[in-house]
Parts: structure tokens; sequence; C-alpha cells
């Protein structure tokens, strides 16, 4: 018997110490990334190349969360390397949800890629004071092909830029063109249109809005921050919150939760269970006939249903608002590592990002990112092209919470979040959700403390 | 004279030939040893000291005492999720005690006995065992899909529409859901420990009660549940350490964040969330934080199969 206990303790103790070795194991890799995408097509290539002559063979590796893009970054690259056909880069990226954690092991450990996608404001900005990004202050053709406002998401406080602004996202309104040919329905104008209009569709058996609230990041990031420029009045209105001129919790907010209530009786059923893969599905099906969504959604769409007839408008602004307004998210930049025995070849090639050409290429490649430089082209691409057409006569801005909000806790991207969707259920008033938007800034965020209602 | 000193010698020779004998396991355990304590003690060590400081990245390097306890247990943030979380792993885990070791039982009482077709039966019970999580979850979240999924479908179909619930989606009901198919994948786990343990059981002791008059529900209670009580705290024990650490149906199921408004975060997401994955979209892991609720989570299992161990001691004690 007491034999037994022994063998049972030793089992138990093995048992009980791998509760924590999450923790213990110092590698985030221990969470093995669900659902992995096939991003085997990038050979890791480890090449420790020591710092080589200007005409000398450079292997440099990039790193991304665009595990969709593996193709068409090589595409890219290909092109690059016509100019430049010493530097070899290759394409390694990580799924969207482990790169951040990813990313900062390599960069701790070492292993960090020469060059990598940086996420804009807090995230990359951390980064960059931690000395993990190259300073690029003198990069040629920088400060020529960017705007000062493009280039602030990836400029550290005293406007030290760290990263070559790289792909923007816009969005929108999708609709299914067949229903509303179906149904009689014009493109809606004003905000009370556009209700008008779902009921109508409700009225005809379809589901008006394909959006729900299953996966939580689509409620803030394609409802609520999509629509929300047009009802706070854009950069403008967003400054004046942000140094206090404005409280998060005035009309012009409540308006703007107001208009994801207005919403909710036309999500379709279930849609707190409903996942961002199942909105797609409605509306691809044509079960639904409008979709706020953004815009890295074209070649999903146009690659799952060729033969589907959609289009794609602005949100309209209320009745009596002239100025419209698009949400153009200024998303990634690309920067170098600091570590990287590669630097000189790495800071080659965001040179040529800034280029007119490497522009046109990357609007052609990826329809639904847009370049973010002075001047874009207009890309080939049909449904990119009316996305991009949408920026004209309106105003443009960031999301809602990117700027300033996410440096303290509780942050604004979390607190937007789970107001809208309790908004959109009918669990809380759009009074409430904004309230409480500003009770949790003002725990942390100075001119949301000191704001005047 | 001579004679007793020759015999004390080898007395002597064959003493320190038993003792070593006796501690010569110690050698062969060395080598496990060293790979546990290399792999195993001191990482987790290592976990312990790091919940004593604060800073980004995997070495935060600003030694806080207890600060990071005291801000787990005391600032509003932190508190309300940790507390949500426990609670949260408490009905997980209460869940998986009640339906899944119960129905566990129920199984291997039905399989023990013999039915016809208890093969089949064993393989059908075990066989979400051998799947994984991630698969798993998969199938019941197309399953449970308020649009197309089969539970609404017949839900409808037999009339019950008020009950086609978006199940995952109901702050209400999803922790339930999601232990469920957790009770459902894992529930023949402690039925092959149920088998083993009623298979182990002499037939004489149940025949001679039979002799003695005893019904086959007195012959169940009174002989083989207490013989089997040792299967059964076994079972429990491991349903409690599985169910403390649980991370991978709720991830697979709900993401990361316990969706729906937290309410199937568990204390294995808010440690994922808090140590590696950090919150969307700033994804700043939290390090030092992360290892102190490593820690609580560690002092919880501790304590409960501390106490677990009391309790079967004594027992043996009184047997």
């Amino acid at each position: 018997m007491s034999k037994y206990i022994v063998v049972l303790l030793v089992v138990l103790a093995l048992l009980i110490t791998s509760c924590a070795p999450p923790a213990a194991a110092p590698a985030p890799v221990a969470e093995p990334a669900p659902a992995e995408q096939p991003a085997a097509e990038a050979p890791v290539v480890e090449e420790p190349a020591p710092a080589p002559a200007a005409d000398e063979a450079v292997s440099l590796t990039m790193g991304s969360w665009r595990v969709d893009d593996v193709a068409q970054i090589n595409a890219i690259i290909a092109e690059f390397n016509k100019v430049y056909p010493n530097i070899s880069i290759t394409f390694d990226p990580t799924n969207p949800p482990d790169y951040n954690a990813t990313l900062r092991t390599q960069l701790e450990g070492g292993t960090g890629p020469d060059l990598y996608y940086l996420r804009s404001f807090a995230t990359s900005r951390q980064l960059f004071e931690e000395g993990f990004i190259e300073p690029l202050a003198d990069l040629p053709g920088l400060k020529e092909s960017f705007s000062e406002a493009s280039l602030g998401p990836w400029s550290a406080a005293d406007g030290t830029p760290y990263g070559v602004p790289f792909i923007a996202v816009s969005h929108g309104v999708y609709y299914n063109k067949n229903i509303f040919q179906e149904l009689g329905i014009e493109i809606p104008t004003t905000w009370q249109e556009l209700l008008a209009a779902a009921q109508t569709i409700k009225d005809a058996g379809y589901t008006p809005f394909a959006n729900a609230s299953g996966d939580a990041w689509t409620i803030a990031e394609i409802v609520f921050m999509n629509l929300a420029p047009t009802f706070i009045g854009g950069y403008e209105g967003r400054q004046a919150y942000l140094n206090g001129e404005r409280c998060f919790n005035d009309e012009a907010m409540v308006n703007a939760f107001q208009a994801v209530a207005d919403l909710g009786p036309f999500v379709p059923d279930g849609q707190e269970a409903l996942t961002y893969y199942d909105s797609q599905q409605l509306f691809l099906m044509g079960q639904a006939a409008m979709w706020l969504g953004g815009s890295w959604d074209i070649p999903v769409f146009e690659s799952e249903a060729p033969e589907f007839e959609w289009g794609v408008f602005g949100i309209p602004a209320p009745e009596g608002q002239e100025q419209r307004y698009v949400t153009f998210h200024l998303d990634a930049g690309m920067g170098v590592n600091a570590a990287s025995p590669n630097k000189e070849a790495a800071k080659t090639f965001l040179e040529w990002m800034t280029t007119p050409e490497f522009a046109k290429l990357l609007a052609n490649q990826l329809p639904g990112f847009f370049p973010i430089s002075n001047n874009p082209p207009a890309p080939d691409n049909v449904h990119a092209a009316e996305f991009l057409a949408l920026n004209e006569g309106a105003g443009l801005d960031i999301r809602l919470a990117w700027e300033k909000l996410l440096d303290g806790q509780p942050d604004g991207y979390t607190l937007m979040q789970d107001s809208a969707i309790a908004v959109l259920g009918g669990d809380m008033t759009a009074q409430e959700a904004a309230d409480a938007l500003q009770a949790g800034l003002a725990q942390w965020y100075e001119p949301a403390q000191n704001c005047q209602p | 004279m001579a004679q007793s000193t020759a015999g004390s010698e080898a007395r002597g020779s064959l003493h320190r030939y038993e003792l070593r004998r006796k501690l010569i396991w110690l050698l062969f355990l060395l080598p496990a040893l060293l790979i546990y304590v290399r792999f195993m003690a001191l990482p987790l060590f290592n976990s312990l000291g790091l919940s004593f400081y604060q800073g980004t990245g995997l070495t935060p390097e600003r030694f806080v005492g207890f600060d990071n306890y005291i801000q787990l247990f005391t600032a509003p943030l932190w508190r309300d999720r940790f507390f949500n979380a426990l609670g949260n792993t408490a009905v997980f885990f209460a869940i998986h005690m009640l339906v899944q070791n119960t129905l566990g039982l129920l199984f291997a009482v039905l399989l023990a006995t013999g039915i016809k077709g208890h093969g089949l039966l064993r393989t059908i019970i075990f066989l979400p065992a051998t799947l994984s999580v991630l698969i798993i979850g998969f199938l019941w979240r197309l399953i449970l899909n308020p649009q197309w999924g089969a539970v609404n479908q017949f839900l409808k179909a037999i009339g019950l529409e008020q009950f086609a619930l978006p199940w995952l989606g109901d702050p209400t009901w999803a922790l339930i859901v999601i232990s469920l198919v957790s009770v459902w994948q894992w529930v023949g786990l402690p039925t092959m420990f149920y088998l083993a343990g009623l298979l182990t059981i002499p037939e004489e002791l149940t025949e001679a009660a039979r002799v003695d008059g005893a019904s086959s529900w007195q012959a169940f209670w009174r002989i083989k549940f207490p013989l089997l009580l040792p299967v059964i705290g076994i079972v429990a024990v491991l349903t409690f350490v599985g169910n403390v650490n649980a991370f991978d149906i709720i991830y697979a199921m709900a993401g990361a964040r316990g969706e729906p408004a937290y309410s199937t975060d568990l204390l294995g997401t808010f440690f994922y969330r808090t140590a590696i994955a950090g919150e969307h979209p700033v994804a700043i892991p939290n390090m030092g934080m992360g290892a102190a609720v490593a820690t609580v989570m560690f002092l919880i299992l501790l304590v409960g199969v501390s106490v677990w161990l009391l309790l079967t001691q004594r027992r043996g004690a009184e047997m």
C-alpha cells in the first residue's frame, strides 16, 4: 500500500507541475497556433550572413501577420528583385492572433526577422521604445512620399519615424446588387434611408445586415468604428475627444452608439453566436442583403463567389449633415529589426517601398489593401477602385480607438467593443454605452477626466 | 572468539550489501530525477520567481515584490476578471464532476454487465476522447450554429422554436453548453477507469452477497461501490487537476476572451490572455502578472490535491 502511495505521489507531482509550464517554459510557442493556415509555402531561411559588401548576395526574412498573402507578397518581392537581384527576401508570416507574441519572443531571443510588419500606434511604438526597431529619420523618400498624418502611426512621441507606412484598409457597406434591384432599392444617401431600406429588405424576408457579434472584434472594428466618424465628425471630432474638448459621453457619441442600436432589429437571428465567417457566408449566399465590412474581404468574396454581384457604399450621413466620412484605417507599416546584421539591405527595401512603382504594385497585388502614399494610383481591380472612390469628398479618419486610447487599462477598444455589443443586443441603451465608455476612460485617460461636458 | 569475529565480519559485509541493495534504486531514479528537476521543477520555481517581477517581454526585470498579487486581488480590472474566471472554473469543474463522472460510472456498470454489443459501445463511448479538442470544438460550433446548426434545426422541426437559442452567444448558457461538450468528449476516460476497477472486484463477493439474499442494487452500493472508492478518488483528482488547468476547449469554442462577455472565461484562458497573448488589438503580454495567475492556479491545485491526499490517507489508516 505504501509503495502504491509513493508511485501515486510521483505521478501526482508530475501532474501538478505540468500545470505551470506555460509560464515557466520560456516560449509562448507552447500554445500551438490553432487551425494553422497553410503558411508552409514560406520555408524559414536561417542564413546567418555576416555583414556583406554592397554587391554581395544577402537574404532577409520578413515577418507578418498576413498568412493569406504569401503569393502576392512573393510577387512583389520578385519585382523588387528585378531591381535589386542581390537581396533575396523570404516572407514568413505568423497566424494573426499569435503575431505580436511570436514577434516579441523572436526579437527578445535575437531571432527576429530582418523586416517586419508593424501594427499602428501603441503596439509598435512600445517595440520601438524598447529598441527593437531601427529609427528611420534619414530614410530617403520617406518624408517626400508620405504626409505627416500618414507617418504618425509609426512615429515616436518626438516625431522620429520608425516605419514606412504600408497598408491602409477602408470600411463601408457591402450590398447585394440583385436584392437591391429585386426590391427596387436605391443606394441610401442618408442614415434614415439606410434604415428604411433595411426595413424593406426585412419585410421581403431577407436579413438586412449580415453582421453578428459572435466574434467580438467585428462589432468593434467593422460596425462601431466603421460608422463612428460619421456621427462624431471624423478626424476633427476625434481629436476633440482626445484633447478633452469633448467628453466621451456627449451627444455625438451617444448618436454613434444609437446608430448601432438602430441596426439591432436588422441583424440575423442568433447573431450573438454567429462568427465572422458565418456573416460572410450569409452575405455570399444571398440570405443577407448588406454587410458592414472592411475592404480586406474583397479578395475573399471574389475568390469564393466570382459570379456574385455586389457593390459597396459609404456609411451615409444622418439627415441634415452634408459631410460624409469614411474610416480609412492605417493598418500596417514596415520596420527594420534594429538587431539585424543586414540593416542596409533591409533599408534598401524600405526605400523601394516609398516609390510610386511599389504603391502601384501593392494596389494591384492586394486589392482591398491600399497604399498610403500621397498620390495613390488607381487600382485595376473594380471593387478596390469602388472602395477607394468612396474617399472622394469624404472626411477620412482612422479607427476611433487606435490613437492614444489603447495606452491604458481599461483600453478604449475593449470598452467600445463591449458597449457596442451590448447595444446591438439590446442589453444597454446608447446613453448607457457612452457613459460606460466615458467612465472607463476617465479611470486613466487624463483628457477624459478633465473634459468639458 | 575468532569464530565470532569472523561471524560478525560476515554479518557486517552482509549488512553493507543489504544496505547497498536497498539504496541502489536511488541510482536508477537519478536520470529521471535530473530531467524532472531541470525541465519541470526548475521552470516551476522560475515561474514563481517571475511573479514578483514586472516589465514587458519574456524576462521582466523590475522587482515589485507582491505587487502583482496585490493588483490581482484588489485592482478592480484584474480582480473582477480573476474572480469571474475562478467562478467559471468552479462551474466547469462541478459540471464535469457531476455529469461526466456520474455518466462514466453508469456506463461502466452497464458495460461490466456484459450487455449485448458492449465492445462496440465501449468504442463509441471512448471515441471522442481520441479526437483533437480543436476538431471537437469546430464540430460542435457547427452543430450549435443558430442559423444552420443541427441542434436548432432539430428543435425547430419538433416545434420547440422558443428553445432554439444562440447557445454559444448566450451568457447564461455558453459555459454550461461548452462544459457539456467537454463532458461528451472525455466521458470515456472515467468509464474506462471505473470499468477496470469493476472488473478487478472478485466475482465471489457478489456471488456470496447474492446467496445471502442481497438484491443487485444492494450488492452494488454495499459491495462494489465501496471497493470502487479508490478509483473514484483518482478520477476525482484527475478531473480536478484537468479542469483547473482547462483552456483548450474554451479557446476552440469561445476564443481566448471567453466570449460572450467573459462568461466562459476560465483561469486557463485568463492566464493565456495575461501572460501570452495580451488583449486584442494591443496584445502586449504581461508576463509578471501572468506568472502570478499561474502561481495562484498552482496553489489552488496544491491545496485541492493535498486535501484529497489527506482524506484518502486517513481512510487508508482506518482500513
